[in-house]
């Protein structure tokens, strides 16, 4: 028995030192999802609210829009560009370099009979994106109802509070942290053993092992033990820089999230050795990975969340055998829960690896 | 019948419609050194395969130290040591971890240097697989099968595409594993190398094993049916005279 776990360990540990020898391999597997992570990370990762490439055209230049204008551009959700006039900007919006123009024109801050300064401002936005358009002029709306307020001294009847619902800062990159863990965790199990097993068949590698008494099941499970050196290896890679570079929020705790991790590495691991195990050469292997994470990628909820979906695609992508880990980050994560709470994954995950490990020791083949 | 090592008897593996092994039978002592020798495609491969556990066998039985191959197959890869003819190592591990692995799933402590300087290798004991020259990737392939001491080691052509310091360097390996009293059984083309190493000798046909005695004896024989060279034969031949010109000594 010591013996049988030895040849395991004794392979995990070869297998390994090969791992971090190898340049190629480890650019693919440790720095490839964090290229994902960066360019994600950058798209949501300090924006916390809407921000609008505005471009304003001051027609009127009395003292009361210079000072309107320099209070807007100071505000967190404008950024101005700079535009020479009205054609101009309305050039460049219909370009998407604009999102919306706000156009003070000049009759605006007259004074009225009552002596005090009235007008339209104009905001015009791009049919293309018209909800854009809508919520900035609701924004501005806004301001110029506090402005009202402030001349005429009335307090408006009704009003609208504005409160966030999340838990205390919690972030859009909070959010999509969890799917960019599933997403490294899919392409190192589909694409890692896929790539280099064949080639071992192909080359003799594995005719060789198979005259020692080394049995399958060693086999498999050193190569899974390395994967999981691996698997630990990259995510903590990926949390560092989450955590340091974006300001991730982690919510949960630590045992949950590294058992979540062990878990979801073994079940990605396992679909990359039916597939490597089964196949007899690169050319079976590759397009039969990239058919089977190809849903996965998309339907599971790494690049944007299911709820998007239809219902019926809903329900038929929550069976997928990454959606349940993705979930499962995302409730520990970022809503704090602990395993415990996560019955329902843990149920089509486990189904998913009984399932997936014994197919894997049928279709296994050395050569 | 005193010693055997091996024992073949109708030995038999059919692919498809095709007989690659038709009711082989041998027996090897222990200490000989056996050769197997036959054109390409007669049978020789596929007949060590299923004495090495690594083909099924049809039909037939493989007696190696009085175990039944077939129905003991964990017991016997402990028994033997195997260099494969298409096979091959991992790169990017050095020579010592590659032994030290092999000798992992064996349950055994192996000595990783001391295999190494038994194949001349030492220089290269931190080096990977990969760097070596063909005669040193064969020297190593064989140190890798003695990490269990086995009994009997299988070497299937060991020297095909050697260059000839390499191959006498190689024969020099084999006739020193034959001292210790290991049994090596040896697939090959080259005549001469089976005149040189072998005890005796079975020749492989079409599936069949058509003559079997030592070199010296099957010489003979065919001289008894009155058989002459065409030419007359040289003291020396083209090798003799390469080896003269080029030296004993490896190239690697």
């Amino acid at each position: 028995m010591k013996q049988y776990f030895n040849v395991i360990f004794c392979l995990a540990i070869a297998l390994t030192k090969r791992f971090f020898r190898d340049k190629v391999a480890m650019f693919f597997t440790l720095l490839f999802p964090l290229i994902f992570l960066v360019v994600f990370g950058s798209l949501f990762g300090k924006q916390s609210g809407a921000r609008f490439n505005v471009a304003i055209i001051d027609q009127s230049q009395s003292a009361f829009t210079r000072k309107f204008t320099a209070d807007l551009k100071k505000s967190s959700f404008i950024k101005e560009k700079a535009v020479s006039a009205l054609d101009d900007a309305k050039q460049k919006m219909s370009r998407g370099e604009i999102d919306t123009i706000l156009l003070l024109p000049p009759e605006f801050s007259q004074l009225n009979a009552n002596h005090q300064p009235t007008g339209q401002a104009v905001v015009f936005y791009n049919p293309g994106s018209a909800q854009t358009g809508q919520t900035f002029a609701s924004i501005i709306d806004g301001i110029l109802g506090g402005v009202n307020e402030t001349i005429t001294g009335q307090k408006p009847l009704f009003s609208v509070e504005q409160r966030s619902s999340g838990k205390a800062g919690l972030s859009a990159f909070d959010y999509i942290f969890s799917g960019m863990l599933g997403f490294a965790l899919l392409s190192l199990g589909f694409f890692g053993l896929t790539n280099s097993l064949p080639s071992m068949k192909k080359q003799g590698i594995l005719r060789r092992l198979r005259s020692t008494p080394i049995r399958t099941s060693q086999f498999i499970l050193g190569n899974a033990l390395n994967y999981l050196i691996i698997g630990l290896t990259a995510i903590t890679i990926m949390f560092i820089v989450g955590l340091t570079v974006y300001k991730f929020n982690m919510q949960g705790n630590y045992p949950s999230f590294i058992a979540l991790v062990i878990i979801g590495t073994l079940l990605m691991f396992g679909f990359g050795l039916a597939i490597a195990g089964w196949a007899k050469n690169e050319n079976q292997a590759a397009p039969l990975a990239n058919l089977a994470a190809f849903p996965m990628m998309f339907l599971s909820g790494t690049f944007f969340p299911r709820f998007l979906m239809p219902s019926w695609l809903q329900k038929i992508a929550g069976l997928l055998p990454l959606s349940p880990i993705i979930d499962s980050f995302r409730f520990v994560l970022t809503e704090g829960k602990t395993l415990f709470d996560l019955g329902p994954q843990l149920l089509i995950i486990g189904v998913w690896m009984v399932v997936i490990y014994v197919v894997s020791f049928r279709v296994f083949r050395w050569e | 019948m005193t010693d055997l090592i091996l024992e073949v008897s109708k030995l038999k593996k059919r692919y498809g419609k095709k007989t690659v092994v038709n009711g082989v039978s041998f027996e090897v002592e222990k200490g000989e050194v056996f050769g197997i020798l036959g054109p390409n495609g007669a049978g020789k491969t596929t007949t060590l395969e299923m004495i090495e556990t690594m083909r099924p066998i049809d039909s037939g039985q493989v007696l190696l130290d009085g175990i039944d191959v077939a129905k003991q197959p964990e017991k016997i890869k402990g028994l033997i040591g195997v260099q494969l003819q298409s096979s091959a190592f991992w790169d990017k591990l050095t020579l010592v971890e590659l032994l030290k692995f092999f000798g992992s799933t064996y349950g055994q402590h192996t000595h990783p240097l001391t295999l190494l300087k038994e194949v001349q290798l030492t220089d290269k004991a931190k080096s990977t697989v990969e760097t070596l020259s063909g005669g040193q990737k064969q020297r190593f392939s064989i140190a890798s099968a003695l990490v269990n001491q086995p009994k009997v080691l299988f070497l299937d052509e060991p020297t095909t595409g050697l260059d000839p310091q390499a191959r006498r360097n190689l024969w020099e390996l084999i006739k020193t594993i034959k001292s210790k009293a290991i049994t090596v059984i040896i697939t090959t083309h080259y005549m001469d190398e089976a005149e040189e190493l072998c005890d005796r000798v079975a020749i492989m046909d079409s599936a069949k094993i058509i003559a079997m005695d030592s070199p010296k004896n099957l010489v003979k024989k065919l001289l008894a049916k009155g058989f002459k060279k065409t030419r007359r034969v040289e003291q020396a031949n083209l090798e003799d005279v390469f080896i003269d010109l080029t030296g004993k000594d490896l190239r690697e």
